[in-house]
């Protein structure tokens, strides 16, 4: 054989399997996905992560769905009904529900399922605490009986973000909500290959033939889950360099979280499409330690807002592009229902670094330290901490601005200690849009003190009204409470919201359909 | 030799005791706590705190060491926090990919640095030896993932002629897997390269004014027995104590090179384990790279008996 035949064939050899990807087949038939990070647990009940309901949200069909406007739609439920008095809600399964094991799903799965979702969330904690009794009438029919009304359940059951209301089977359900499940059995319109998967690298969905899609039209969480691939694989990519040219040289379809230094140069490819399908995105906000000086002071964090530039947050965050971000935010994701300008002056009027200053100094402050906590591995986080620090440095105050990686950072705001003693005075986060659109899940809000989220705010009016929006018992009156809850925060001044941070996402122009509102949904979608 | 074997074999056992020792130690005063990183905003310390005690992270260091180590002892690296999958499973899916790279990295390194070495020493002072040396600082000097980087742009996304990143497993075929480790190869290899070209050209230098490589010249031998045959053997046994050190070299690589060419590997599997606080996982893992370096200068010993029949133990 002469030399140049076999470098020929070598190379005819090595281009052969790129050639029968690139020719369709069964890989037309599968969505090859670059989700935002790595599934490192499927229990969607166990943890609150954003991955891990993004794959319940495949796995697990809900009882409800939230529709484009945030209204709960039956999805699983044929009807809901509610007693006159407010008291009891049943629910009606649809007929031919089945779980990924062949199994009906029955209305006894679904009390355990509810049971065990209502020991996690926050939400699911709201009807514990409210429940009377919970039974199933029959096989497809089951009731929720509460003490109180509450016209959120629906809401509650039916909302998308961490923990989702997830239906499992009885005995799946049965696990202790603190212990990981081990049998990924749903109802979902995608069965998770668990044998295929690989922590880190590869999570593998497959379409369920027998999943039954309402028969309406996708609207967000609601109406029918259509499904037109037989396949999507999650494949993790943990360098956004790796995940721009993988999107480039079409080795991947949709990529959830392109880096927004990386987004010029997708946006110069004719394939890819870049836009932003979680509408809802994640508020920004600093968030403040109400145990230690400075800012155990109240009027040491309003002092704070004069200075506050929503817009350079996002900046930093996500670049010029304003279609990307959107000031002013308020205390409740903008573009929701309970979004509202109650107050928002304190964000929306001239800037002024001397004012802030003037009144820092009126407040007291001694030019005590600034323990501000900073994420190295989460960009974003990262890039609001810095401009956090540098709004404070320019008021006066004394920052002390610690880099840490994530997994450190959630021990160290955890301890309660003073910040010489190793805890801390403030950190820059992002909350789930959704998460933060209602004061029942809005925990930022809270004045729970020691019992509350990490920065230990006390407030019994913020707690009031936070009770009395679970009795709201219609779209104008959870908006006033809103309202007042936002003055209270201006008050108060718990946290700062930073902005809505509404990042893109990239993918291939062949696909269509794209729900858009939240997370990444798998139905609906195709390839042309 | 097989008594040496055995001494040496045993000998792996204090030191991986120490190796665990030290990995659990570090671990339990690292900050970090995976319960929070589980639990996420929503928890509250309740929450956090039983999710502690269901992955039995509230009990006292010395109970928690005596358990792990007496799992370890019936070969039982646990289960993952994270995952709840068994730590040698997910080991084991990531063995291949790791081991894929290293080897092939090994193959390409040694077939390439090695003639470059003997090659620079022959032409000591030209231009090859410059180029060659120049090469060697390049290699030592450029990280990396730049080197990965460049490799993607020019081959996966310029020419479209191998892939930007991925895996594919050897029972799928050898040219769909050679072709997804190629670039990694390459980018890997660089700096072994450099460094087994410099060592090489180094020995082979000082073997090469000996006076059997006089004698073989004056017996008329031929450049290339003379080279490969008289002086590359002498110069073997540093070259091969450099090629057992690299294997340090490539471990540490491997992490980066996963992550650029995104192999689902060992090194990414390490790096998310950490990042995580999944102890089990580093545990384990670490505990297997500490078993395969020692392994591995096992191995040299051993080889140097068959290059050097000098060398007894």
């Amino acid at each position: 054989m002469r030399r140049r035949d076999l470098l020929a064939g070598t190379a005819a050899a090595l281009a052969a399997p790129r050639l029968a990807r690139a020719q369709g087949g069964a890989a037309a038939r599968t969505l090859r996905f670059v989700p935002q990070g790595n599934l490192a647990n499927a229990d969607p009940i166990w943890t609150t992560t954003t991955l891990a309901r993004n794959h319940g949200l495949m796995v697990y069909d809900t009882l409800f769905g939230l529709d484009a406007q945030h209204r709960p739609r039956p999805q699983m439920a044929a009807s809901h009904e509610v007693s006159a008095d407010g008291l009891v809600h049943t629910v009606v399964l649809r007929s031919g529900l089945k779980f990924h094991d062949g199994e009906p799903v029955r209305a006894a799965d679904c009390v355990a399922s509810v049971a065990r979702w209502s020991r996690r969330d926050v939400l699911g904690q709201r009807l514990q605490a409210l429940l009377d009794g919970m039974r199933a009438k029959d096989d497809t029919a089951f009731e929720i009986a509460l003490k109180r009304p509450w016209p959120g359940l629906a809401w509650a059951l039916g909302k998308p973000s961490a923990n989702i209301c997830a239906i499992m089977p009885e005995r799946v359900a049965e696990t202790d909500p603190f212990r990981q499940i081990t049998d990924y059995t749903g109802s979902g319109p995608f069965r998770f290959r668990a044998d295929q998967w690989v922590p880190g690298s590869l999570a593998a969905y497959e379409r369920f033939g027998d999943y039954v899609p309402r028969d309406e039209p996708a609207d967000f969480l609601a109406g029918g889950k259509q499904v037109h691939f037989d396949r999507v694989e999650w494949r993790v990519m943990p360098d956004p360099a790796t995940a721009a040219a993988a999107m480039q040289a079409n080795e991947a379809d949709w990529w959830e979280q392109p880096l927004a230094d990386l987004l010029p140069l997708l946006r110069r490819n004719r394939d890819i499409a870049i836009e932003v399908v979680n509408t809802a995105g994640a508020l920004g906000m600093l968030r403040f330690n109400h145990l230690h000086p400075p800012f155990d002071n109240p009027a040491v964090r309003r002092a704070v807002f004069p200075a506050m530039d929503q817009r350079a947050f996002m900046q930093a965050a996500l670049g010029e592009d304003p279609a990307l971000w959107t000031v002013p935010a308020g205390a409740f994701t903008p573009g929701t229902p309970l979004a509202n300008d109650a107050g928002l002056e304190v964000l929306t009027g001239p800037r002024s670094a001397d004012a802030a200053k003037r009144a820092l100094a009126a407040a007291g402050y001694r030019g005590e330290p600034v323990v501000l906590l900073s994420p190295s591995d989460l960009q974003t986080q990262s890039a609001l901490c810095e401009v956090a620090a540098d709004t404070l440095r320019r008021i006066g105050m004394r920052v002390d601005l610690q880099v840490m990686d994530w997994g450190t950072l959630v021990q160290r705001r955890a301890k309660r200690e003073a910040p010489a003693q190793g805890g801390w005075n403030a950190f820059c986060t992002t909350w789930e849009g959704l998460d933060v659109s209602v004061p029942g899940s809005h925990q930022p809000i809270r004045g729970n003190g020691l019992e509350g989220w990490i920065g230990w705010a006390t407030s019994e009016r913020r707690e009031a009204l936070r009770e009395a929006s679970f009795d709201a018992a219609d779209p104008e009156t959870a908006r006033r409470i809103a309202e007042d809850i936002q003055r209270v925060v201006w008050d108060e001044a718990p946290f700062v919201p930073l902005g809505l941070l509404r990042p893109p996402q990239a993918f291939r122009r062949a696909l269509t359909g794209i729900v858009k509102g939240g997370p990444p949904l798998f139905w609906n979608v195709r390839r042309t | 030799m097989f008594a040496y074997i055995v001494r040496r074999v045993l000998a792996t056992i204090p030191v991986m005791a120490i190796v665990a020792l030290f990995v659990f130690s570090l671990l339990y005063i690292a900050p970090g706590d995976p319960a929070a990183v589980i639990a996420g905003d929503q928890a509250t310390p309740d929450d956090v705190e039983r999710i502690r005690q269901s992955l039995g992270l509230d009990r006292p260091f010395l109970v928690r060491f005596g358990e792990w180590v007496f799992r370890i002892v019936r070969g039982d690296l646990g289960v993952s926090i994270f995952t709840n999958l068994p730590v040698s499973t997910m080991i084991a899916q990531r063995v291949q990919p790791t081991l894929s790279l290293m080897v092939l990295t090994l193959i390409l390194a040694v077939s390439i640095a090695v003639p470059m070495g003997v090659v620079a020493a022959w032409r000591q002072g030209t231009l090859v030896d410059r180029a060659v040396m120049g090469f060697a600082v390049l290699g030592f000097s450029v990280p990396v993932f730049v080197v990965g980087y460049v490799l993607a742009y020019i081959f996966a996304l310029e020419l479209d002629w191998l892939p930007v990143q991925g895996y594919t497993s050897l029972d799928q075929g050898f040219f769909p897997w050679l072709e997804n480790l190629i670039l990694p190869s390459i980018a890997l290899g660089g700096v072994y390269i450099a460094l087994i070209a410099r060592i090489t050209r180094a020995t082979m230098l000082e073997v090469l004014q000996q006076d059997y490589i006089r004698t073989a010249r004056a017996k008329g031998a031929g450049q290339g027995s003379i080279l490969f045959l008289h002086a590359l053997k002498n110069a073997a046994v540093p070259i091969v104590t450099v090629i057992g050190i690299g294997v340090a070299l490539l471990i540490g690589g491997a992490v980066v090179t996963e992550s650029v060419f995104a192999i689902p590997g060992l090194g990414r599997l390490t790096v998310d384990a950490i990042l995580r606080r999944d102890y089990p996982v580093i545990q384990g893992v670490i505990l297997l790279f500490s078993f395969v370096y020692v392994l591995v200068n096992l191995l040299i010993d051993i080889l140097y008996t068959l290059i050097d029949p000098r060398i007894r133990y």
